[in-house]
């Protein structure tokens, strides 16, 4: 066998031109699909790296709870099974937040918006502010000021308020009374309105007193996980750990991945369908990145598979230059194919020598094609993209990501290998079924 | 017993709807150590018979027998393994393999086969082969690095790579001009002499058949004259 690799290695090198246009086809077609994975890869992570900061967390557990009233409101108090939950797992989670929410009317002067407004712990949420791009201000006064907000720069210009300047919010507490606050303007910040994801941000303690809720109560518990891997298991811990005793399971993948935000927040599909018999003391929702991540990796598949079309028929058309090319090469070749069959070389070896050719070209050719992508990523990849605010969330801080995936990789290089042994086969089979006194009589 | 037996051995080739009668009912006898040259015209059929023998093409009609084996009915495996572990080729364009170096060119053979000798044997005995035909300071150059009687020299140590019985040589000397004809012809019958391989080459040389110990004239496809000599030449170097 290592002869027959030898000669084919050597065959490979000997019509240089020619190898490097057959080599160069397979390689641009690696390049493709290559950039293409890698690129989809990216986006995947960015959009899942930036949902996770813009919602705060990978795992999302919403409380909701009855008043004496009927009516029901979201809210999270000190919970022991909750507590001892996140101690159990404490090693697997990154770092949790304890959020409120409100939708508030904003009002400057005469103008006024709605706007999403999230109570935060900033001194929590340090993946947050780095995640936030300031366009006006600084987070600075954020510690020091508690009736300080953040806004989307676009909200910030809809008012007519600069930073620095007291605007006022007018918000509904729990229970739905009216309430106003006076809240200042420290930063403005770039948006992503057009994702459903523009939300405004001020301290928590300060909402939790406009909201009628105590300091140390909360309604959205957010976690970070050291492994995206197990964001799935690690709702499934919760859900059961957090279920009521008389709680039904709760079917969460069968809702529709769509349904699952709403101006950034993640909503709670089972008050679609549930039945709102009041209950006693809290029940938990638990909600996570993934379940909105299924529309995403949905298109992002689409794409792959497109990529993949695409990969095939480029792989088509040079395998019928491979073909032809290795017919050309066995009439090349006769005389020298006479010369090893006289001196005992077998079929089955000839037809390996092409064979091995084959493999050594579409070998090359990946590699060859791998290394552009990795080089065109690496220049890509470093430019900073001045694009609208809604491309920044498939950007990472404004640079377009490239995640190789060594499965996919792997994948391709075999495609690649095996449509190069069937272009080659049927020409290597020719050379080794050749008859010995026919190819040494040849001329060539 | 001969080492190769032709008998009434008839190859006849289609050309389109015509018929050529290359050999047409040959019969002789070769023995082991020979020095045997083939000789005749253009269209003689000398060609026609060296492959005959070399098992690269099968008779119309009649016996071929190579050390002891009836080539005929044997399926190509042992066509192959036949030319391998028996036969050597020379050719008359000395067909180097031009990915290869000398060294490699001379291994090439031995890599086909099982052989049983350590790599040490190997490489030593190549390199007795290469210095044995003149070429020990060119052991790593190419095929297109070499003159023509340089390749001729590769080609011969290559055919005697694997030790065969017998090595064949389809007009040796045919792209050379006269002296360096001469001096590979000398080689082979040096060789022939030091190793006791049998050789049987084709010529339309007078001077060069003289050197042979046993001459078969052809004409037309048929033998004319089949002549051994009783005193064989001894080395030549």
């Amino acid at each position: 066998m290592l002869l027959t690799m030898k000669v084919a290695f050597r065959n490979i090198l000997r019509q240089k031109k020619r190898s490097f246009l057959l080599a160069g086809a397979i390689a641009f077609g690696m390049l493709v699909i290559t950039l293409m994975n890698a690129l989809t890869g990216g986006v995947v992570g960015n959009i899942r790296e930036n949902f996770s900061h813009a919602l705060g967390g990978h795992i999302f557990i919403m409380g909701r709870e009855w008043t004496d009233a009927g009516q029901m409101i979201m809210k999270i108090r000190p919970d022991e099974r909750l507590e001892q939950l996140l101690e159990e797992h404490g090693a697997q989670i990154e770092g949790f937040t304890r959020r409120s929410q409100a939708m508030p009317t904003m009002i400057f002067g005469s103008r006024q918006t709605m706007q999403m407004l999230y109570g935060v712990d900033f001194a929590e949420e340090t993946k947050l502010l780095e995640s936030l791009i300031v366009t006006e201000g600084s987070f600075s006064e954020i510690g020091t000021e508690e009736a300080s907000i953040i806004l989307p720069q676009p909200v910030g210009e809809r008012l007519g308020v600069q930073v620095g300047e007291t605007m006022i919010i007018r918000l509904e507490t729990l229970t739905g009374q009216q309430n106003v606050g006076e809240v200042k303007v420290v930063a403005f910040i770039k948006d992503q309105e057009e994702l459903g994801l523009s939300a405004a941000y001020t301290s928590r303690s300060y909402l939790n007193t406009l909201l009628g809720m105590d300091p140390h109560e909360y309604q959205l518990l957010n976690m970070f996980l050291t492994d995206l891997d197990m964001v799935d298991e690690f709702a499934r811990v919760f859900r059961e750990g957090l279920r009521a005793e008389d709680e039904e399971e709760e079917v969460v993948e069968a809702e529709p991945a769509v349904s699952v935000t709403v101006a950034g927040m993640p909503m709670d599909p089972m008050t679609e369908r549930e039945e709102l018999t009041p209950w006693e003391g809290t029940r938990y929702q638990i909600m996570h990145i993934n379940q909105i991540m299924e529309a995403v990796e949905l298109v992002v598949g689409v794409l792959n598979r497109v990529g993949q079309v695409i990969f095939l028929i480029l792989l088509v058309v040079t395998m019928v230059g491979i073909t032809n090319t290795f017919r050309m090469i066995m009439i090349e070749r006769t005389k020298e194919i006479g010369t090893m069959r006289a001196f005992g070389m077998h079929q089955k070896q000839v037809k390996n020598i092409f064979l091995w050719e084959a493999v050594f070209l579409g070998l090359l050719g990946c590699i060859a094609g791998l290394f552009l992508a990795l080089v065109i990523s690496f220049i890509v990849g470093g430019i900073e993209l001045n694009t609208d605010p809604s491309m920044q969330f498939f950007l990472d801080n404004g640079k377009i990501t490239f995640i190789f995936s060594l499965t996919k990789v792997v994948f391709n290089t075999a495609i690649v290998v095996f449509i190069s042994l069937l272009a080659a086969y049927w020409p290597a089979r020719a050379a080794a079924k050749m008859s010995p006194i026919k190819a040494l009589s040849s001329h060539t | 017993m001969g080492i190769v037996e032709l008998e009434n051995v008839k190859k006849v080739y289609t050309l389109g709807k015509a018929e050529v009668h290359a050999v047409r009912g040959v019969t002789f006898s070769i023995e082991k150590g020979d020095f045997a040259s083939i000789v005749g015209p253009s269209g003689s059929g000398k060609s026609t018979i060296l492959n005959l023998i070399g098992c690269i093409d099968q008779p119309t009609d009649g016996i071929v027998s190579i050390n002891g084996t009836v080539t005929d009915g044997l399926k190509d495996k042992a066509l192959t393994r036949l030319r391998h572990e028996t036969l050597g080729f020379i050719f008359q364009s000395f067909n180097l393999i031009p990915v290869l170096n000398v060294y490699e060119n001379i291994e090439f053979p031995l890599l086909l086969g099982k052989d049983k000798r350590s790599k040490k044997e190997i490489r030593e005995w190549i390199e007795f082969l290469v210095e044995a035909v003149g070429l020990g300071d060119h052991m790593h150059h190419k095929s297109n690095e070499l003159s023509g009687g340089q390749r001729q020299r590769v080609a011969i140590a290559r055919a005697l790579a694997t030790k065969p019985e017998i090595v064949l040589a389809d007009e040796p000397t045919a792209n050379l001009d006269s002296k360096t004809g001469q001096s590979i012809i000398e080689l082979m019958k040096k060789m022939n002499a030091e190793l006791n391989t049998t050789f049987i080459f084709s010529t339309h040389d007078r001077t060069i058949m003289d050197i042979a110990d046993h001459v078969i004239q052809l004409l037309d496809g048929l033998v004319v004259e089949d002549t051994k000599r009783s005193a064989k030449v001894g080395n030549l170097s």
